[in-house]
């Protein structure tokens, strides 16, 4: 990674501020492609056609609408989407401190490195303090004219910012209807697939598992380049066994 | 309810529970159309040769890649075709600690739902979610949606399955290009004076404290500008500076806090 930050601002905690560089975590490898005219091969490009006009539009003629009913729109000038922003300061303020292992897996969303800017020794004080409480500090953080919910914790020897996704916007089991079964599960069969969890037990170690998807896909292009033909396999459908203590059984192979 | 994502089977050893996956998240936003400022037309995104400008349909849109330097053309079928085997369910390989789990590998959330109301079903799937709460572990499997396949992690919660999809290990970038500050350590006394502002500062994770402000704003943006009333936008506030004195700015910190 070129180490080229993102973002550069400072995160306030209490009246100690911390100058922080943000840079991103993660990045998609998933095999992308351009979407081309089959016929001739030659690239496909997106224009902006007015639909009144029929005519291609440049890029500054172009204004955001909000339809507040079947074609009447609102319009917003770029100037006014920013008053939406809220507090656009290069500020993080840590309001609050929560256990960083509370936060339930379904709010994550994005994740950036907090790198240390201009003052190191406040920057290693705040991530030592983050490591040892296992605290995450929430705040809120403006980008591109968006305020996020973030929780900044330790994570290796740097600092982790996740962006949050609100309460409102997360689905609750409620709302699926989750049919529950007349008996609970019985004792012998919990036993068993305690047994089975146990079996299958691994330490969690992220690089045992590839995309081999990705893989695939890159070495049909490869195929593909020298000419092969390629193969289109059928797939099948895994049998559905209804008798669950004998699939247990089974399974654990005794 | 919004229609299923996927539908299959979750493959646990040789028990095969049918399951339809739903997302975890529902989309809150407030979405903009592209208008043409001159007429308030809006505008439409067409696809166009950029040989011949003609307008290009979708079914005469094909995969292109760039393969060092050499472009390669691959169709839907032949990119179907590598998919792997057994595209219908998702097969737990390995149950981990749900607490080793990083969330910088967590990507999307969805739940899992049993398909159907077989008997057999339920109870196959009300013996996962019981089996996963107690171990408190979580089931990391593979499965394939649309043209990706994905790494999922299936956990219990609420008395239903969540499955998270992961991010592959080379997908998250390493920490050691990121300026970490050096080696110095900080003191004894300055630790504990910023662990004691962080306690005094700590709540219990509740996400309903937390409202989506932005959301809120960009409503009153939109009403406002509907009635033609003029938008203020304001100035930023101005980046702090580091303090020149750090232990004397965490202790003014802590009895602020305190004083609260």
């Amino acid at each position: 990674m070129a180490a080229r930050s993102i973002w550069n601002g400072t995160v306030a905690f209490g009246l100690v501020n911390v100058p922080v560089k943000l840079y991103t975590a993660t990045e998609s490898m998933t095999v992308s492609f351009s979407g081309v005219h089959a016929r001739d091969g030659a690239r496909v490009e997106h224009r902006r056609i007015c639909s009144k006009e029929d005519k291609e539009v440049p890029y500054d003629k172009v204004v955001k609408g909000y339809e507040v009913s079947e074609g009447k729109f609102v319009v917003l000038e770029k100037d006014e989407v920013k008053a939406a922003a809220g507090d656009r300061g290069k500020v993080i303020a840590l309001d609050e401190f929560v256990d960083a292992a509370a936060i339930d897996p379904v709010f994550h969303d994005r994740t950036y490195y907090a790198g240390a800017g201009d003052a190191p020794e406040a920057y290693r004080l705040l991530h030592e303090a983050l490591r040892r409480s296992g605290r995450a500090g929430m705040g809120r953080f403006t980008f591109h004219d968006r305020e996020y919910l973030v929780a900044l914790r330790a994570y290796d020897d740097v600092l982790a910012l996740h962006t949050l996704r609100f309460h409102d916007e997360v689905v609750d089991v409620g709302d699926l209807d989750v049919p529950t079964p007349d008996q609970k599960p019985a004792r012998k069969e919990l036993d068993m697939a305690a047994k089975l969890v146990e079996s299958l037990h691994q330490d969690f170690d992220p690089s045992a598992y590839e995309d081999t998807y990705r893989a695939a896909v890159l070495d049909l292009i490869k195929r593909k380049a020298k000419g092969e033909e390629i193969d289109l396999a059928e797939q099948e459908e895994p049998e559905h066994g209804d008798d669950l203590a004998a699939a247990l059984q089974a399974s654990l192979g005794s | 309810m919004a229609p299923a994502l996927w539908s299959g089977s979750l493959s646990f050893g040789l028990v095969n529970v049918p399951v339809q996956l739903f997302s975890a998240v529902r989309d809150l936003d407030y979405h903009f159309r592209q208008l043409h400022e001159k007429d308030k037309a809006p505008i439409e995104q067409r696809r166009y040769c950029s040989e011949e400008a003609v307008e290009v349909a979708w079914e005469e849109i094909a995969h292109g890649y760039d393969l060092d330097g050499k472009q390669v053309i691959v169709n839907d079928d032949e990119l179907a075709s590598v998919q792997p085997r057994k595209t219908r369910t998702i097969d737990i390989e390995a149950f981990v600690h749900l607490a080793e789990v990083d969330p910088i590998y967590f990507d999307h959330p969805y739940f899992l739902v049993p398909a159907g109301d077989s008997k057999g079903t339920l109870r196959a799937y009300a013996l996962l979610v019981e089996a996963l709460a107690r171990s408190e572990r979580a089931a990391l499997g593979r499965f394939v949606m649309r043209t990706k396949e994905y790494l999922a992690l299936v956990r219990s919660r609420d008395g239903a399955l969540a499955l998270t999809t992961m991010r592959f290990a080379d997908e998250v970038r390493p920490t050691k290009p990121v300026p970490s500050g050096g080696k110095k350590k900080p003191t004894k006394k300055q630790v504990d004076g910023a662990v004691a502002v962080i306690e005094e500062l700590s709540t219990d994770w509740d996400p309903e404290r937390y409202a989506d402000c932005y959301r809120a704003r960009l409503r009153r943006v939109i009403d406002a500008k509907r009635k033609r009333k003029k938008i203020a936008v304001p100035e930023p506030s101005r980046e702090p500076s580091p303090a020149a004195d750090l232990m004397e700015a965490l202790e003014r910190t802590l009895d602020e806090v305190r004083s609260r």
